[in-house]
């Protein structure tokens, strides 16, 4: 074997530092230099935390104006001062519902990620599982997902299921297809390199691949977060006593426009406030990620 | 010593290697009976035209392919066998450091694979220790990406050197640096090997990094694949960058290019 000691005791000759600039203080010919002052943009930076909500407010003081110069009935644009004060003023009905959707959005989402992780797996370790298994997603992903509730609704009847197995379906299709880059997007030198020491598919797979395709799960958990909330509303349209989806059905139907539209912010709030949480997770578990630099981060 | 006893003796040993690869419908000749026997703590570069087999030979001698003529020797042992026994550390042509581990974690990735296999690996001290020495002490913490393409690379032989395996492989290590970042390397490289005297397979397409770095140098043909010389290097060592200078040094020079060339022209 390697005779491996010594390391601490033999004098350290020391290789010239191939890096060379990054010490420029020492050059004794000059001196220390000084370094520049830092730039202060202070007014650029609150700026910048600032613009999204003045977005949103610019977004809705303009819709706000429309509404008051042509003088719309509430039937055909509502203001949406109106329809914020009416949310705000029946908080029970809308957490109630709210909290029904976001439940089947979250189950939805989560047995799509994994039945997505787990096929896009299968698929990764076998070019014959890939090639059968593709056609049946792109069969999947063209045809539109909402005419098969009527069916779940023969299966499951008045259950959360129907509305789960919808939202389900909308994210999946962008998970396998994230999944499955990901799992491929492994650099061939690595691989060869974990080959080198025998790692086995198994560490090869949590080692290697599934951290390489974090970023790209995050990429499409952000897309999906809106696609399964569609989905459990768009199953609550169809059979539903109950949440945002319904609340809406049963708006139009009694022309309580407020209500129909209170649904919409609510929902689009919740969906908002869902992707907000997923960036800040993406921000923690991708810090070594060059997605993550200061100077190409968008939302 | 008789061919047998040169074999059995040898860290690394190919004996008569011949490869294809098939490619579509064609078949490539990778290499054609390719003989060559690299003593226990040798350094022994390959050096060549690109295309030439270099990388397959190092493929071959770390059983990550099998020969199909031939057959391949590493310390008495199959090549399949030393690699379940974790005895190779790899180098690859880019760093491949893992992007998401600090510098000292890329640094214990290879002993933290495969655990169930035991290992002798560098304790932690020895590997702090030698990183140390290499300049690293600063970066322990910081992830690749914020390391410039010279020090990954430096962690990447690190990596290696911390496996405290008996055989390394490295294949064009250098060859993604600047001409600067890359003339150091080299004398990095035979700090930390004059350390630990593993046997070194080094795969390079330049000439004096070859004659600096090696014991001897084979130098390869193309078309199919071949050995075509293999060259001594009788330079003193430990070799500082002084030895450029000195004559020996540019007459082997001379005597690699010189053997490059006819095997271009054979
Ligand atoms: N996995 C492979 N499949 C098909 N052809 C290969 C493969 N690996 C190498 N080759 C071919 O074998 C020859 C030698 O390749 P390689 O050993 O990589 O050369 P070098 O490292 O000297 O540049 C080349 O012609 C190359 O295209
Ligand atoms: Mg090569």
């Amino acid at each position: 074997m390697v005779e491996l000691t010594g390391w601490t005791a033999s004098p350290v000759p020391g290789p010239p530092d191939p890096e060379g600039g990054t010490d420029p203080g020492l050059d004794p010919e000059f001196g220390v230099e000084e370094p520049p002052e830092a730039p202060r943009r202070p007014i650029r930076r609150a700026a910048l935390l600032v613009a999204p909500f003045a977005g949103l407010a610019a977004f809705f003081v303009g819709w706000e104006i429309y509404v008051l110069v042509r003088n719309l009935r509430p039937l055909t644009l509502p203001l949406p001062s109106d329809v914020i004060i009416h949310v705000v003023e029946n908080p029970g009905f809308y957490s109630r519902n709210g909290l029904v959707t976001i439940q089947e959005a979250f189950w939805g989402f989560w047995i799509a990620f994994f039945a997505a992780l787990f096929v896009a797996t299968w698929m990764a370790h076998s070019q014959f599982v890939e090639r059968a298994t593709m056609p049946v997603i792109v069969l999947m992903q063209s045809t539109p997902v909402a005419v098969l509730v009527p069916i779940f609704l023969l299966w499951f009847g008045f259950s959360p299921w129907p509305k789960i197995l919808t939202a389900m379906l909308f994210a999946w299709v962008p998970f396998v297809a994230n999944a499955l880059i990901g799992l491929r997007s492994i650099d061939s030198e690595t691989h060869e390199l974990l080959r080198s020491v025998n790692a086995s598919r198994w560490e090869i797979y949590w080692r290697l691949r599934i951290p390489h395709s974090l970023p790209y799960l995050f990429a499409a958990g952000r897309i999906c977060v809106g696609l399964a909330l569609v989905g459990a509303v768009v199953g609550e349209f169809f059979n539903s006593r109950e949440g945002l989806g319904n609340a809406a059905r049963v708006a139009q139907s009694r022309l309580l426009v407020d209500q129909l539209w209170g649904s919409v912010f609510v929902l689009a709030f919740i969906g908002v406030a869902f992707v907000l949480l997923l960036i800040a997770v993406e921000r923690r578990v991708l810090r070594w990620h060059s997605s993550q630099d200061s100077d190409h981060r968008g939302l | 010593m008789s061919r047998a006893d040169a074999a059995a003796d040898a860290a690394i040993s190919f004996e008569a290697v011949s490869k294809w690869f098939r490619r579509k419908d064609r078949l490539v000749h990778a290499l054609s009976r390719v003989s060559l026997d690299v003593r226990q703590s040798e350094f022994v570069s390959l050096i060549g035209p690109s295309g030439c087999g270099k990388s397959t030979m190092l493929r071959l001698a770390g059983g990550l392919l099998e020969p199909d003529r031939g057959s391949v020797v590493v310390n008495n042992q199959s090549p399949a066998e030393a690699r379940r026994q974790k005895r190779y550390g790899f180098v690859p042509q880019h760093p491949a450091l893992l992007p998401w581990r600090t510098v000292r974690r890329n640094v214990s990735l290879l002993s933290d694979v495969n655990r169930q296999q035991e290992n002798p690996g560098m304790s932690t001290d020895d590997q702090l220790a030698m990183l140390d020495d290499i300049g690293l002490t600063p970066f322990l913490d910081s992830l690749p990406r914020e390391l410039s393409g010279g020090l990954q690379q430096r962690v990447s032989i690190a990596r290696a050197f911390a496996l405290g395996a008996p055989v390394l492989l490295m294949d064009e290590p250098f060859s993604a640096l600047d001409e600067i970042t890359r003339a150091d390397m080299r004398y990095l490289l035979l700090h930390l090997w004059g350390k630990i005297g593993s046997t070194v397979l080094f795969v390079t397409h330049s000439i004096p990094e070859a004659v600096v770095l090696s014991d001897r140098v084979a130098v390869l043909g193309s078309r199919p694949g071949r050995i075509t010389q293999v060259i001594d290097v009788s330079l003193p060592r430990p070799r500082h960058a002084g030895v450029e200078d000195s004559d020996d040094y540019h007459r082997v020079l001379g005597e690699v290019r010189a053997a490059l060339r006819q095997g271009w022209s054979s």
